[in-house]
């Protein structure tokens, strides 16, 4: 069997994408949800790279036969996951003001904002 | 045992006043939590004895919930009854909301503003339309807590020392109502359900949500069931 140099490539830009993903789970930088998604994605592409002919199966399945339609469904699908990972950093980002809000609502008020729960939402 | 009245308040001012005097005969504090009002209600609190604390800017009821629950736990309260500052609850059932915590029979007391007679007929006179969409939102709670409240969409509720110790709302719209009920299945909370009475005027229902809002608040509810 000849390996491409594609072959080769794909697959470790896939390892290295997949342990720098979980490793922002680790840290709490990612949610599983996020870990999971970019797993399904890389983890497609080192199998594309590996088994090319699994997109022989997909067009059967499909009905995409040529490569205009195969681009054009390509980029409805990367806009899709951009779409849903802007909505997920958007909402982080609300969560961040609403913690911000009520940090400055309390100590206002006289009323300090426990260290120990900005830690559990760090954990959380 | 001290327990503090913790009312959301958005543009409120010619009501709450009226809802902390009422609150203050059955807890021992009671913290507005203004949610970047436009009005005086914060003034109109403070005036009836309140503690208020001030959002800089509107960050929804969920939001404005979860930071009086932290100012309670800064003030040291063992149980906290929150309460809407629109006048529709009414305070003479926080005692009865109380009850089952005092006996420890439950961690979380949800109100019930639906709760019927023998013969079928609900005690509360509530428009159709809003029964419909408490029934819609109790379905919604169900899908995404997996725990069937009778009203699961109501202000109204009491949280006991192992709820307020545990409680960690991160939701800011109305979807946080949702959101204590999937905190208390996650964890294992004893709930107990107690019927109120509930006043709807033309203000609270000109006020109240409103079926964008409550479609907003399914589409929240189930996009925080993805984040999680």
């Amino acid at each position: 069997m000849d390996i491409t140099s594609y072959q080769i490539v794909a697959p470790l830009v896939s390892v290295v994408s997949l342990v720098y993903a979980w490793n922002l789970w680790y840290r709490q930088k990612k949610t599983l949800w996020e870990a999971a998604l970019w797993t399904l994605f890389w983890a497609s592409i080192a199998l594309i790279a590996f088994y090319p002919d699994i997109l022989t199966y997909l067009t059967a399945a499909t009905g995409i036969k040529d490569q205009v339609n195969a681009i054009l469904v390509t980029c409805i699908g990367i806009l899709f996951f951009m779409v849903f990972y802007m909505i997920m950093r958007l909402e982080e980002m609300e969560q961040r003001q609403v913690r911000l809000i009520r940090a400055m609502a309390l100590r206002e008020a006289g009323l300090s904002h426990e260290d120990g729960e900005r830690g559990k939402e760090r954990v959380g | 045992m001290k327990i503090v009245a913790v009312i959301p308040a958005y543009n409120e001012a010619s009501r709450v006043g009226a809802v902390v005097h009422a609150a203050r005969q059955y807890v021992d504090r009671v913290v507005v939590v203004d949610d970047g009002s436009i009005d005086a209600t914060g003034v109109a609190a403070a005036a009836a004895g309140a503690l208020v604390v001030r959002h800089p800017e509107n960050a929804g009821a969920g939001a404005a919930t979860m930071t009086g629950i932290e100012a309670a736990r800064a003030l040291g309260a063992d149980i906290i009854v929150t309460i809407d500052a629109d006048e529709q609850h009414d305070p003479r059932d926080i005692p009865a909301l109380l009850q089952p915590v005092r006996e420890g029979r439950a961690d979380v007391v949800f109100a019930n503003r639906f709760w019927s007679t023998s013969l079928g007929r609900s005690r509360n006179r509530i428009p159709a339309i809003r029964r419909l969409f408490n029934t819609i939102g109790n379905v919604v709670t169900f899908l995404a807590a997996g725990l069937w409240v009778r009203d699961s969409q109501c202000g109204f509720k009491v949280f006991g020392p192992k709820a307020l110790s545990g409680v960690h709302l991160q939701t800011r719209g109305f979807e946080f109502c949702t959101e204590v009920i999937r905190e208390a299945r996650r964890h294992h909370w004893r709930i107990a359900e107690v019927p109120v009475k509930v006043v709807y005027s033309a203000y609270t229902l000109a006020k109240g949500q409103s079926f964008a809002i409550g479609v907003k608040t399914a589409l929240q509810i189930l996009l925080r069931s993805f984040l999680r």
